[in-house]
């Protein structure tokens, strides 16, 4: 009996076994950005239906509450889920490492509340997505070093606990904390106000190779998830190595394009992005190379779905008349959305379906995960519309009359929906990080070799 | 049978809770005051008359579960109706003031019988089977029938008759028979929580008062009450938030516990208190009536079913404490702190949070205490090495349109307004001329920006007066008709409002000489003069030009001495900037150029973002006009 009182860290209750509420408690801190994010997101549809609101907020009005919204559901929403997947493939989650992993993600939504304060009371760098200002832009990139300070204490505990290591995954491994380690640093430096990335001169934004370039940083991630989380199945191995080889020759085109101030009217800008389109039929056929858990399926169609729309579209906006008709609109917000709330939602929702296995069941209710991607379609239907009107008068918007105004009404319906949906699984995560903070219970030992 | 029993049973309890609250919350709080008002005792003995009502309250609260005689707690439940009631209808004649005095005692006797009796013995009304969405709806359903808006507005003596009658109501629910309990498989387990009965009695002290004094300073502002509870609409809102929040509230109590129903009440009744503003009354319209029923059914709720009792007779005991001290003690220190200060202080709504929520933070906190320190620790450290980088950094002096600059970047107007016209676009011609990029780059960020909720800004300063762009910011729909943008008033208490316009002055290239000229040669499409309405151009006019060019204006009114030339009167004229009378063509052609792009140099703005048909209409319409006005004597 007295010896039982002394147990005290997980690794001494079950050495060497996962703690189920590591990656759950990723996902709930996750979640509850995506819940107050959504929740900003109606406030902000709300005022633009009824500006005369905006007198109510004091000082907190429209333009203050899109940062915190866009930012929370960036490196919140998005970001937190990586973070435990993170944990899982370095480790983190077993051993005395686990004990570590929820107060990082305590500083890691501390930062995140204080970068919503400071947003609020008007500190901003003016990048957008690199908001962070004064206080905030210190502590963020502090919240991300403690990430990788956990991240290199569980490499080192692992590696000298393991008994049959690869050499390759440990280079790999340690290449990748490598890497992480820049990051917060980058990060930091990104968000001075000198420095900014090529801007098209016939839009005002991002030139072609500078989309190429961050959308091959996403097809990086794409290839590499599925060895942090799963294991290769017996066919069809030569995908894989067909993927990687597409991957770098994008990249030396990519970098022949340069990082020059170019138009999109160039068509080596529009064919070079055009070359993502190799994707289409590549992803699909790549995540069929490896084993996913049974409760993925679902939301691994809509990722390899969303991901097809955002690269047919993604290119079809980019081309000489499109983009130029809706630069500005409401039509590229909708484009947006099919890249954070259709395309990124819904990898990083598959990605922690498969790192909770069985746990996953709190994405996979069906009434949620129609209730989320219809709404998200609807919306981004609703804003190519009022996007196509803007497009040939911009009276549509700035002098709002009742086309523009049931757009946005139905607009805000679907955001109220979406932040239901958001709800739903928040509940449901408390529920399973109740249930895995009570019982530590030794994950699939068939799952635990994939990794 | 006994299923059926037990299903109405349930009801008796919800009708029970709700007589109670309707009775409470429309008699003592509303009708009997106007009835003493109309009596002549409103002012100068209402002090006395309440005080008799608080002591009438307590004494019975205290005593009620003490006394042994009348066991029965029906037969309880039917005095405390009884008195209640009589008082009802005894307030309805003509009282003097000892007469008052006696009614306010009974009232508060009344009370003080019905509602610990109720809460002691509860579950015999309500059942065992979800006794808490009982409470939930019984108080939800109250406040709702309270703000009925013909119930509301009814006169004082309409309100007394309907709390009189609902007492006999009440009386009639308890004479039917008594159903037997449900066995006890079919009760709802209902949580439990480490809560001491001290610390719950000060947590409903602190709310209490905290309504009490909200409800006061709303009830005597004539602006806060014409923003919460005056019109169909307002008490039709309040009636359904108060009934969704009871509801919420006993789903919350199941699920989640007393102390997170405490924090939530706190939470939304400390805003609330902090809202009291008439700029900011909708969001208090809100989250008042969401506090007051989150803490109003745990006030229920809790010495009837959550409390840890092992008899009738302890509840009633506990609940008796609740109801005399956080009840009427809390109810009247919130009056006075009203009363006297005519607001809540923060200081208190401060202190009400270290009651209601310390020490669930504390309990959090010890057992998270390794999550807390680090996050302290990192915390406190990155304060630290951020001093230490100022301090590297040093602060620059900045400039005015510098400061400006910040201004525009800390007010996210970047994502409604972009900074940069795209060459080969109708862009060009309404928000012209083209920035390089090389200028583009010297700013430190470029604020270009992604979206357009309003025009571009790039060349503003050029189109747009110091004068136009300061009245703009303060009500921008007053200066641009149906503009959607948020006024920025705030801005200007400090000298950031005059930043931001000093910023937006300094945006314009260095010559726009070329870009005046092509605006002096643009003409609208012949098809837009062809099929141009100037009755249209009569309603453009009444929204986008009367505020400055009709006598009442509100711009021109409010901004008289600050333009730099007064704006014609397009009634009178004159009209400096058109040709002089002559053929009507070239007239024309002038007022839609001055109409689309403003006069540069002046305080007239254009209005780049219209359609040659809109602008084509309203010059017809203008030409009409001033045609009318120069040939008057």
């Amino acid at each position: 009996m007295e010896g039982f009182m002394k147990l005290k860290t997980l690794d001494e209750l079950a050495p060497g076994r996962r703690a189920p509420q590591v990656v759950a408690g990723a996902a709930w801190h996750s979640l509850l950005w995506l819940v107050t994010a959504n929740a900003i997101g109606v406030l902000i549809a709300i005022l633009l239906l009824f500006p005369a609101l905006n007198r109510q907020l004091g000082e907190w009005t429209y333009g203050r509450w899109i940062m915190v919204h866009m930012n929370l559901e960036l490196y919140g929403w998005t970001s937190l889920p990586l973070v435990g997947l993170l944990f899982r493939v370095y480790g983190a989650d077993r051993g005395p490492a686990a004990e570590w992993c929820r107060p990082v993600l305590w500083v890691w939504s501390a930062a995140l509340g204080v970068g919503a304060l400071s947003w609020l009371s008007g500190y901003s760098s003016g990048k957008l997505f690199l908001d962070w200002s004064g206080y905030a832009r210190v502590l963020f990139p502090a919240a991300l070093l403690a990430v990788w300070l956990l991240l290199a204490f569980a490499f080192i505990k692992s590696w000298s606990r393991s008994e049959n290591f690869s050499v390759a995954a440990l280079a790999a491994k340690l290449i990748g904390l490598l890497i992480l380690l820049v990051v917060p640093f980058v990060l930091y430096l990104a968000a001075s106000p000198s420095g900014y990335p090529p801007v098209n001169p016939d839009s005002g934004g991002p030139t072609g190779a500078s989309q190429l370039e961050s959308s091959l940083a996403i097809v990086a991630i794409l290839l590499m998830l599925p060895f942090g989380i799963t294991r290769r199945n017996a066919a069809n191995r030569g995908i894989i190595a067909t993927g990687w080889i597409v991957l770098a020759a994008e990249c030396v085109l990519c970098a022949a394009l340069g990082r020059a101030d170019i138009s999109h009217h160039r068509p080596a800008q529009y064919l070079s992005l055009g070359s993502l389109l190799l994707w289409l039929p590549l992803t699909p056929a790549y995540y069929a190379a490896f084993e996913w858990h049974s409760n993925t399926r679902r939301w691994r169609l809509a990722f390899l779905c969303w991901w097809a729309a955002l690269l047919v579209t993604g290119w079809v906006f980019f081309l000489p008349g499109v983009l130029d008709h809706f630069k500005f609109t409401d039509g590229l917000v909708g484009h947006s959305f099919i890249a954070m709330a259709g395309f990124t939602s819904s990898l990083i929702i598959f990605v922690m379906v498969q790192l909770l296995g069985d746990g996953g069941w709190i994405f996979n209710r069906a009434r949620s995960f129609y209730l989320w991607n219809g709404s998200v379609v609807a919306y981004i239907v609703l804003m190519t519309i009022a996007g196509w009107r803007e497009g040939f008068d911009p009276t549509f918007t700035i002098v709002p009359g009742t086309a523009r105004n049931v757009l946005y009404a139905l607009r805000l319906l679907t955001g109220i929906l979406m932040f239901l949906a958001s709800l739903d699984w928040l509940l449901d995560a408390s529920t399973l990080l109740r249930e895995a903070g009570s019982v530590s219970l030794p994950t699939n030992p068939a799952q635990e070799k994939t990794s | 049978m006994q299923r059926g029993e037990r299903r109405k049973s349930g009801w008796q309890g919800v009708s029970l809770v709700a007589i109670a609250y309707v009775y409470f919350l429309i008699f003592p709080q509303f009708a009997f005051l106007k009835r003493l008002a109309s009596l002549g005792q409103g002012a100068t003995h209402l002090r006395a008359v309440m005080a008799a009502m608080a002591i009438g309250g307590i004494l019975f609260s205290l005593l009620a579960p003490r006394v042994s005689r009348w066991p029965s707690p029906n037969l309880r439940l039917r005095l405390g109706l009884s008195v209640s009631g009589s008082a009802a209808f005894l307030s309805l004649l003509p009282l003097g003031l000892a007469a008052s005095v006696v009614v306010s005692f009974l009232i508060g006797s009344g009370l003080g019988l019905l509602t610990v009796t109720l809460a002691a013995n509860l579950r015999q009304w309500t059942g065992n089977r979800h006794p808490l969405m009982l409470v939930g709806l019984g108080t939800g359903i109250g406040y709702l029938v309270c703000n009925l808006p013909a119930f509301f507005t009814a006169p004082p003596e309409a309100q007394t008759a309907v709390a009189g009658l609902l007492c006999l109501a009440g009386i009639c629910i308890t004479l039917l028979p008594a159903p037997a309990p449900a066995p006890l498989e079919e009760a709802q387990a209902l949580p439990q929580h480490n809560l001491s009965f001290l610390r719950v009695l000060l947590c409903f002290a602190a709310l209490v008062w905290l309504d009490s004094a909200a409800f006061f300073i709303i009830q005597n502002t004539p602006a806060l009450k014409a923003g919460t509870w005056q019109g169909s609409a307002h008490l039709w809102a309040n009636g359904w938030l108060h009934l969704a929040a009871a509801l919420a509230c006993a789903w919350l109590l199941q699920r989640r516990g007393l102390p997170f129903v405490l924090s939530a009440a706190f939470l939304a009744l400390g805003a609330a208190c902090l809202l009291l503003d008439p700029d900011r009354v909708v969001l208090a319209s809100i989250l008042y009536p969401v506090g007051v029923s989150l803490y109003s059914v745990a006030l229920v709720a809790y010495p009837s079913l959550i409390a840890p009792a092992s008899s009738a007779a302890e509840r009633g005991r506990q609940a008796g404490w609740i109801y005399a001290i956080a009840g009427w003690l809390g109810s009247a220190l919130g009056i006075g702190m009203g009363r006297n200060l005519g607001h809540v202080p923060p200081a208190f709504v401060l202190g009400a949070g270290a009651v209601v929520l310390l020490p669930s933070l504390f309990s959090a906190f010890r057992q998270r205490a390794r999550e807390v320190a680090l996050t302290v620790f990192i915390l406190l450290a990155v304060f630290y090495l951020h001093r230490v980088l100022l301090a590297v950094d040093g602060s620059p002096q900045l400039t005015q349109v510098e400061r400006g600059r910040q201004v525009y970047i800390s007010e996210g107007c970047i994502h409604c307004h972009s900074q940069y016209v795209r060459p080969n676009s109708p862009d060009v011609l309404m928000w012209g001329p083209v920035e390089s990029i090389q200028e583009l780059r010297l700013q430190r960020p470029p604020l270009i920006g992604n979206r357009r909720q309003g025009p571009d800004l790039t060349q503003v300063g050029a189109r747009r007066s110091a004068l136009w762009l300061k009245a703009h910011f303060y009500d921008p729909a007053e200066v641009s008709g149906a503009s959607i943008m948020p006024s920025f008033a705030m801005l200007f208490r400090d000298g950031r409002g005059d930043d931001l316009v000093a910023y937006l002055e300094s945006l314009h290239g260095a010559d726009t000489a070329q870009h005046f000229t092509e605006e002096r040669l643009w003409q609208p499409s012949a098809e837009a003069v062809r099929e141009a309405d100037p009755a249209w151009g009569e309603r453009l006019f009444q929204r986008d030009c009367a505020t400055c060019h009709s006598n009442g204006g509100r711009t021109r009114q409010t901004w008289q001495s600050n333009f730099k030339r007064l704006p014609p009167d397009f009634a009178v004229g004159s009209f400096f900037y058109l040709p002089p009378a002559g053929p009507d063509a070239p007239r024309i052609e002038r007022l839609a150029q001055i109409a689309k792009f403003g006069i540069p140099g002046t305080d007239m703005p254009g209005h780049e973002y219209l359609s040659d048909k809109q602008i084509a209409s309203i010059s017809l319409w203008l030409s009409q006009i001033v045609a009318q006005s120069t040939q008057k004597p």
